[in-house]
């Protein structure tokens, strides 16, 4: 577990399934909730349990987000790492759009930046924002990442195209290091 | 170099495999389009092979390969359209071509308005991307002719000959492609193509 002066960050487990499951159910679609073809998912609340129990799956790469009350506030994780080239897309979660601008937002993304660029030695690392994600987009670009440009309508869904725009932030010198640690 | 306009998709057959397996054992190929070092040769060659075997039309596949064909010079080249969502009415497109006096000019051209014809009126898909090597020049210069757009310009995101690239991805929607369709329309109404390349070929010739 990581613990810092607004959030806790830990692996994520089963128990965390029903509120991981509330975000694939909102109506309002997440670029990080779509699949390799861009289509949402719809996994039930079981088959998401399932896959935070699998040694093979999740477990490890995928974080709960918690506030310091013990509240599940979102998830963060980096995902379709690709070694050669060193970069993989991040997942970035919160229950609350006002809370990309908080500080346990800042904690948890400082986090998941460093996990990256330190443990992972990723040089590089890439966010998705859907229109409707503009606090994400916010958060992301107050963290450093730059636009690459925008792809239009390239998910249908709720009745319309969204368009959807891709960010990228290079490891910076000296990154890398690994947020403190609590003992456990 | 002859040409021909009547450039059509087909599936592969069982004696394409011989073209095919040259085209990729081409050195081109992998630097240009299926390059990765965590896969052999052999894994990529088995893959795609197997890909192109696949029957197309009766489901709703994720991956459509078929080759482009010409009546005048034979197979010229592969099509694969990729990560098709059948939700998004999208997909990702790369062409190759066989033989590298095709690869730009009115063959590549043509290639690539059939590929995209495919897409849209046989598919009924609604938008087309495109990953293209900023190195691959002709390539995306093409694309951009038939009025896609460079949507992104991925930094760094590729690694060739242990060198970082940039990838750039292009985007053409369905309503794009139709006024680029009726725009040549126009413009070439009461024009016979044939006559247009006879023409254009003795200009070349005449000193």
């Amino acid at each position: 577990m990581i613990a810092g002066n607004h959030a806790f960050i830990r692996g994520a487990e089963p128990d965390d399934a029903p509120f991981l499951h509330r975000f694939y159910q909102a109506r309002r679609p997440r670029a990080a909730l779509l699949d390799q073809h861009r289509e949402p998912l719809l996994p039930t609340a079981a088959e998401l349990e399932e896959l935070l129990a699998r040694k093979d799956g999740l477990q490890g790469s995928f974080y709960t987000i918690e506030d310091l009350t013990g509240v599940v506030r979102g998830f963060c994780s980096l995902r379709g790492a690709n070694q050669e080239a060193g970069f993989a897309d991040l997942v970035f979660l919160l229950d609350d759009d006002a809370a990309f601008g908080s500080p346990l937002a800042a904690e948890a993304l400082a986090f998941i930046l460093a996990r990256g660029y330190g443990r992972m030695g990723l040089r590089k690392i890439l966010g998705h924002c859907l229109e409707g994600e503009e606090s994400l987009r916010d958060a992301l670009t107050a963290h450093g990442f730059e636009s690459d440009g925008v792809q239009r309508q390239v998910l249908f869904t709720a009745g319309r195209w969204y368009d959807m725009e891709t960010l990228t932030r290079f490891a910076r010198p000296g990154e890398g290091v690994q947020a403190p640690r609590r003992p456990e | 170099m002859g040409f021909s306009t009547d450039t059509f998709l087909r599936r592969a057959e069982r004696d394409d495999l011989d073209t095919v397996v040259a085209w990729m054992e081409h050195p081109d190929f992998q630097h240009f389009l299926y390059g990765d070092p965590a896969r052999s040769p052999r894994q990529i060659r088995d893959q795609i092979v197997g890909m192109l075997g696949r029957a197309a039309g009766h489901t709703m596949p994720g991956g459509i390969y078929l080759l482009i064909d010409s009546k005048e010079s034979g197979p010229i080249g592969m099509l694969s359209l990729q990560s098709i969502s059948w939700r998004n009415r999208s997909c990702s497109l790369d062409l190759y071509l066989g033989d590298e006096k095709h690869r730009s000019g009115m063959v590549a051209a043509i290639s690539v308005y059939r590929a995209l014809e495919y897409c849209f009126d046989e598919l009924n898909l609604h938008r087309v991307s495109a990953f293209i090597y900023a190195f691959n020049t002709p390539s995306w210069r093409i694309f951009e002719k038939t009025g896609a757009r460079r949507e992104l310009t991925l930094r760094d995101h590729v690694v060739r000959d242990g060198k970082l690239h940039d990838v750039y991805g292009y985007g053409l929607l369905r309503s794009e492609f139709e006024a680029l369709r009726e725009r040549y329309t126009r413009a070439a109404e009461g024009v016979r193509l044939q006559a247009m390349i006879a023409g254009l070929a003795g200009a070349e010739s005449s000193p």
